[in-house]
């Protein structure tokens, strides 16, 4: 069944700019899809389209099946659930608790749930040690991740993030999508992540959309997606590292590699192919000058 | 500007910070009042005592006392100066500068000290509240004590963005300075001027995002606050110890004038 169905959808802001051109948007219960684009592509007009921050000139939004006119929202918004790129925008309360408690207060659910709801949306982020702490002493990480538990405990279907990697060092961006990995396939979350960061996505993304001047320009797994370096380029976006190392090394050096490996792994196992087993010392830890 | 607002030694552990927030708000109060109706210097002064004792007691730096009472400390001092020298009919001693003739009267140095004392003694016990109590724990026992959910919800909303406007505004201030806005004292008021106004911006801006944030997590204009459990035996018999002593002493600071 689709979580989010999205057909035939125009924006255009009021001052005229155009964002979306008749976009068509399919989510299956239970994927991890990413929208991929760079600035301005449309993204961020794409996502507050699909939680109804925003009205579509024409087209046609359907969340689990219903259209989303047809939600009122306090269903809606237990269905599709939308993490800010920024964390600002949405730890609104002094302490960890007092934020990720005001969904379900909004829900008027007894307060026993409701504290039961943030302990676990806690748990579920790593984050239960902090859930007495003022979210203006936390780190940008932790916050982060908080700002995603308070959403998480209104406990929506579908999660939807807005650049959730941004700001984040890169032991922090693993963190973050190993536990959007984590939500998606032990807890059975749809996630739907808007990014313009290509090197991950390979590692946890079922499909890609790649967006670009308002439209969808490709729509794919990420073998489908990555193979296509004019559409990349057009979409002012670029290979992950190590395929565009492969890239280069397989254009200018001639060096056999079938088809594009996307993640380090793929890489790796490609170029153990074309060293001769002889040469290949085992048990090496250190490279030397 | 950021030691004013600093919270940090609020979520220190000790035994002031473990007592509930409705006894240290109903206690505060109720030294607020007893300061402010006394009718000699000694009280307040007691208060005040107290209070500072109390706050180096808990090794809040001595900056940051300094820099909270700053304010106060000149308002005090704005007032002892015109109560002498505009209140009062017993010449104390007087002087002149460029032909104007400034004399000093008893009655009015002995008010303006009353006065004085009486608001150290008032800011010293919401200081000292400050320090023990963090603010969103405060919002929590002002509900107890029947301030309007809209107000509570602007205050909550206030403490929290104030930090984040503050980080923004410091960032803007650095990258102004980077750039030299702040070399002449045209310049400064320029940058400070563009400032002010790029923060008002700001802060429009993130209340709008904030909006829609509460809104995708159900807000219908009225934002829901957590039940306060009941006060347990220990904060009860605080609470009555520290009523009863501000009482006896306001009876007795009224005895003794008497």
């Amino acid at each position: 069944m689709k979580a989010i169905s999205a057909t035939g959808i125009h924006f255009t802001y009021n001052d005229g700019t155009e964002a979306l051109a008749g976009i068509d948007f399919h989510v299956e219960e239970g994927e991890f899809v990413a929208i991929l684009g760079s600035n301005g592509s449309g993204k961020t007009t794409l996502i507050n389209l699909l939680v109804g921050l925003l009205r579509a000139k024409s087209g046609e939004i359907r969340i689990g099946g219903r259209a989303i006119g047809e939600l009122a929202a306090e269903e809606l918004y237990q269905r599709v659930g939308l993490v800010f790129q920024n964390p600002n925008d949405q730890l609104f309360a002094a302490t960890v608790e007092e934020d990720c408690a005001f969904g379900p207060r909004n829900l008027n659910l007894p307060e026993e749930v409701v504290q039961r709801r943030v302990a676990e949306a806690l748990a579920a982020v790593a984050a239960l040690p902090l859930r007495g702490r003022a979210i203006h002493h936390l780190s940008f990480g932790e916050q982060k991740r908080v700002s995603l538990a308070g959403v998480m405990a209104m406990r929506p279907s579908v999660l939807i993030l807005d650049e959730p990697t941004a700001g984040l060092d890169p032991a922090g961006e693993a963190q973050m999508m190993q536990l959007l990995k984590k939500l998606n396939r032990e807890e059975g979350l749809t996630v739907i992540l808007a990014t313009h960061s290509v090197d991950m996505l390979p590692l946890f993304a079922n499909r890609i959309y790649v967006l670009g001047g308002g439209r969808i320009l490709q729509e794919g797994p990420s073998e489908d997606i990555f193979c296509h370096q004019e559409m990349i380029d057009r979409a002012k976006l670029r290979l992950p590292y190590i395929s565009r190392l492969m890239y280069e090394m397989k254009r200018h050096d001639g060096v056999p590699i079938d088809g594009l490996p996307l993640t380090i792994g793929e890489a790796r196992e490609q170029i153990l192919d074309l060293i001769p087993k002889e040469l290949i010392i085992p048990g090496i830890a250190e490279i030397g000058p | 500007m950021f030691e004013l607002f600093s919270d940090i030694f609020t979520y220190r552990d000790n035994a002031l910070a473990r007592i509930d927030p409705r006894v240290k708000l109903a206690v505060a109060l109720a030294a607020l009042v007893a300061v402010v109706t006394a009718q000699g210097i000694v009280l307040p002064l007691a208060v005040l005592g107290l209070c500072l004792g109390t706050v180096a007691g808990l090794r809040i730096p001595a900056r940051l006392i300094a820099v909270r009472l700053a304010a106060p400390l000149s308002v005090v001092a704005v007032l002892v100066v015109l109560q002498t020298f505009l209140t009062g009919t017993t010449p104390l001693f007087y002087f002149a500068i460029a032909g104007w003739e400034f004399t000093a009267k008893a009655e009015g140095l002995s008010r303006g000290m009353l006065l004085g004392a009486r608001v150290l003694g008032a800011v010293s016990a919401v200081f000292l509240l400050s320090v023990v109590t963090p603010a969103h724990r405060i919002f929590q026992a002002l509900r107890r004590f029947g301030l309007s959910r809209n107000w509570l919800e602007i205050a909550v909303l206030m403490y929290r963005y104030v930090f984040v406007l503050m980080e923004s505004a410091a960032d803007l201030a650095a990258a102004q300075k980077l750039r030299l806005g702040y070399t002449t004292k045209g310049r400064a008021l320029r940058s400070f001027t563009a400032l002010a106004g790029a923060t008002i911006l700001h802060s429009l801006e993130q209340a709008g995002r904030t909006h829609n944030a509460m809104r995708l997590r159900g807000y219908r204009g009225t934002m829901p606050f957590g039940p306060l459990p009941a006060l347990g035996r220990k904060d009860r018999m605080i609470l009555a110890f520290c009523l009863a002593g501000i009482a006896s002493a306001r009876l007795l600071e009224w005895g003794a004038l008497r």
